[in-house]
């Protein structure tokens, strides 16, 4: 397994740093952290990460208004997104994937299996 | 006898015969002069020679003047203008009528006899006047004509009418007037025997008979059976012994002033085999004097008796008849009445029935199967601004408008296709407000079960769906909220346990263990939690399409591989190929739910069989595919089999805690079949297992639906 760059949205500091944790020692990943959309689409642009885990329910921008913002740049359209949610049921998840993303990961999760979910999910 | 006395005889013999000869001469000329017929005697220039009185009279001349007059002059006759009168046939009377032309130029029909040669060359012409007897003739002919003219008029009145008084009153009237007779009158015999006066028409000079009653012995029976057998009376005078009155009789007649009578009887004959009876008399009185009563007159009584007597069979038709429609008219007021009162208790009981309606705060109504109103309660018209008055008979769509009617139509059409429903919708009130109803539809069926309409309830959900929709997002927010410090938590917990981040005694483990554990059940009861709630207020919107039964059983026993090899339990799958009509990810959560239950129940080395199967055909049923899941695990007791899929129901709830369950996986399970129509059960043997199944539509039974 290549060294991956992961990018965290999240408002949640708590799941920031657990899912730093998590991804670094389950798989020795780089990851980076984001704490609001905004932050989160400038760090994107800058870091080029290899996937983004973006958190659905943010405070101003949440996490569909942050993909729909992503997709509609072009140094930022190609990097798959994967939704962190709480709204777990079929019904959304399917509402979720008609966006585009990549994937949805459901909360709560645990952070230490977080590698291999993404690497299922985009086929690394 | 001497010379002398046989001359003194013939001088006596021929004094005599001259003497005779005298007196003989001299009655014939006072018979020709005073002889009623005119005379004359003509000679054979038909000039007169002589004639009578009577003669000059007609002629108009007096004697002197009419001699050797010709009678050509006179006379019209064709043998007058002959110039001899040589063609008279010896010895032979002519006969004939004439007329005669007076010197003042009058014409008079006359009736001649012309007798030739009574002396040689001389000629008897008779004449006599007929002009007044013809006269006379023509003026009886003229009432005779008047009389028949009159007749057909009572008769017509009499036809014309079907008020048998009236009819009575017209001929008493009319037969009064045409035989200007003092008193006309019905007299009616009642079947006691007794009679009386029941139509007269009477000069006002006399007393009136109208009403009178007379005695049986007035009218004896033997009289009437008289009259019945068509006997008349014309008696021109009552006193007269040859009329044959009794005196009693004439005693009492005379009370009336009564001279003359001319009685006819009224006779029926009621039916073709019956004798005729008498009904009564038509009676004329003639009170001023005695009255030769004529031909005529008696025939006119009878024509006339005879026309009442058909008048009066008519009027019994009639009476008849209008005994029928007075019987049908009480049957009919009858008919109506209780139909009044029918409408009367109905009219009650609907009032009755708005009573209790209007006093409901929901919509109540019933709809006709042309889906026109026709019952609406008051609740119409608090909320809708209409009255019951102005929807009644109106379409759904009128009432409802565009938008709402399309969301009603599918359920009205269930509803008239015979099946009871139950919806939610929303409406617009009359100030432009939106609130959330309950409806319910209910089909009307008739006695051969056709659907005839359906009663309609709509209540007021709207606080409830508030209420809902607050609950909702309090779950979501806290679902939420919960959730993320759970991951973290949960995450933390996890990277602790790996050690990496420094050891811990194992005290230290085993509390770190127990954190874990607790986190991981907290994580699932926030999942099922949410889930329920998902499903039981309809938010999960089926996605319904054909599956494969085998993929579904795949799918699930490769998800719960893992828990089974981590309990050593053996997972067998037997797939079928059948489509069944489903929302795979629901079912499959359903099936995971059950499998995790059966793994987790069962005894290591156990096995769980996860079956699917086409279920036996069946008349009553759409045709179904059934899954099992069959555990060998401790059992069911029977009481608790339908229990267990109530929320938090569990066989006994320190194995939840033991087997990390929360509760809510059956519920949830039953939740989502019931939603697919299908049918959820568990059957068990303590001891020996328990098998959880469900049903599906088939594919071919949902496209039927």
């Amino acid at each position: 397994m290549d060294t991956k760059r992961i990018l965290i949205i999240d408002d949640e500091e708590t799941i920031q740093t657990v899912v730093q944790f998590g991804i670094r020692m389950a798989a020795g990943w780089e990851v980076f952290t984001a704490s609001s959309g905004f932050e989160g689409i400038q760090t994107a642009q800058t870091q080029k990460p290899d996937a983004i885990l973006l958190d659905v329910m943010m405070p101003d921008m949440d996490g569909i208004a942050t993909f729909k913002e992503l997709q509609s740049h072009s140094e930022t359209e190609q990097i798959p997104v994967i939704l962190l949610t709480a709204k777990a049921q079929t019904a959304e998840k399917r509402q979720f994937n008609d966006l585009g993303v990549s994937g949805v990961i459901t909360k709560p999760f645990n952070s230490l299996d977080l590698p291999e979910q993404i690497t299922r999910i985009l086929h690394w | 006898m001497s010379k002398n006395s046989s001359k003194q005889l013939k001088q006596s013999g021929a004094k005599k015969i001259k003497h005779q000869r005298r007196i003989h001469k001299r009655l014939i000329k006072t018979l020709f002069q005073n002889a009623h017929d005119a005379i004359a005697l003509i000679d054979d220039r038909l000039c007169f020679v002589d004639m009578n009185t009577a003669a000059c009279d007609l002629l108009g001349l007096p004697r002197k003047q009419l001699k050797g007059q010709a009678i050509s002059t006179f006379i019209t006759a064709e043998f007058a203008r002959q110039p001899k009168s040589g063609n008279f046939p010896p010895a032979q009377s002519l006969m004939g009528e004439l007329l005669v032309s007076s010197s003042a130029q009058i014409q008079k029909e006359v009736e001649y006899t012309l007798t030739p040669n009574v002396f040689p060359h001389c000629h008897l012409l008779q004449l006599r006047d007929i002009s007044q007897r013809r006269e006379s003739m023509q003026a009886e002919l003229r009432q005779q004509k008047q009389r028949v003219e009159l007749f057909s008029e009572v008769t017509l009145k009499i036809r014309q009418s079907l008020q048998l008084k009236e009819i009575l009153h017209t001929t008493v009237t009319e037969v009064q007037r045409i035989l200007k007779a003092d008193r006309v009158l019905i007299y009616h015999v009642l079947p006691d025997g007794t009679g009386k006066t029941i139509s007269e028409a009477v000069l006002p000079d006399y007393p009136a008979l109208m009403d009178l009653e007379f005695p049986q012995e007035v009218f004896p029976q033997e009289y009437q059976q008289l009259y019945a057998q068509g006997r008349v009376r014309a008696i021109a005078n009552v006193h007269d012994p040859a009329a044959g009155l009794a005196d009693c009789l004439v005693e009492f007649v005379d009370q009336f002033q009564i001279k003359a009578k001319l009685i006819v009887p009224i006779v029926q004959n009621l039916n073709a085999n019956s004798q005729n009876q008498l009904w009564g008399l038509l009676i004329a009185h003639q009170c001023d004097s005695v009255r030769h009563w004529v031909d005529f007159e008696l025939e006119l009584m009878q024509q006339l008796a005879d026309q009442i007597s058909i008048a009066l069979s008519q009027a019994q038709l009639l009476e008849r008849l209008e005994d029928v429609v007075a019987a049908r008219t009480a049957e009919l007021q009858e008919e109506i009445n209780v139909r009044k009162q029918a409408e009367a208790a109905l009219r009650e009981s609907e009032e009755q029935l708005r009573l209790i309606t209007n006093a409901l705060p929901v919509l109540i109504a019933y709809v006709d199967d042309r889906q026109q109103y026709r019952f609406n309660n008051q609740a119409y018209q608090d909320w809708l601004g209409q009255s019951p008055q102005e929807i009644y008979g109106c379409h759904l769509h009128q009432v409802w408008g565009e938008d709402c009617y399309q969301r009603m139509q599918v359920h009205v059409k269930t509803a008239l296709s015979g099946q009871a429903v139950n919806y939610e919708n929303d409406i617009v009130l009359k100030d432009g407000s939106w609130r959330s109803v309950d409806v319910t539809y209910i089909p009307h069926l008739d006695d051969e079960k056709m659907v005839k309409g359906f009663f309609a309830l709509s209540s007021d959900i709207s606080d409830r769906k508030a209420i809902e929709r607050m609950k909702d997002e309090f779950i979501s927010i806290v679902s939420h909220e919960l959730r993320t410090p759970l991951t973290s938590l949960h995450s933390a917990l996890k990277i602790l346990a790996t050690g990496r981040l420094g050891s811990l005694s194992s005290e230290g483990q085993q509390m770190l263990g127990i954190a874990d554990d607790s986190t991981e059940r907290l994580v699932r009861l926030v999942n099922n939690v949410l889930d329920l709630q998902r499903i039981e207020f309809g938010k999960a919107i089926l996605e319904c399409q054909a599956c494969s039964a085998a993929n579904l059983t795949i799918q699930a026993a490769e998800a719960m591989q893992a828990m089974a090899q981590q309990q050593e339990v053996t997972l067998v799958k037997q797939p079928q190929d059948i489509s069944v009509w489903a929302d795979a990810d629901y079912i499959l959560q359903a099936l995971t739910n059950l499998l995790s239950n059966a793994i987790k129940f069962s005894s290591p080395g156990g096995t769980v069989w996860l079956t699917v199967e086409q279920a036996p055909a069946s008349t009553n049923l759409p045709p179904e595919v059934v899954f099992r899941v069959r555990d060998e695990g401790p059992g069911i007791p029977a009481d608790q089999l339908e229990r267990i899929f109530e929320r938090f129901q569990q066989v006994d709830s320190s194995d939840s805690r033991k087997k990390g369950g929360t509760g809510l996986g059956l519920t949830i399970c039953r939740k989502i079949i019931e939603q697919h129509n299908g049918r959820i059960w568990a059957e068990s043997t303590p001891g020996c297992g328990s098998t959880f199944s469900f049903t599906l539509p088939t594919l071919d039974s949902a496209n039927i639906s």
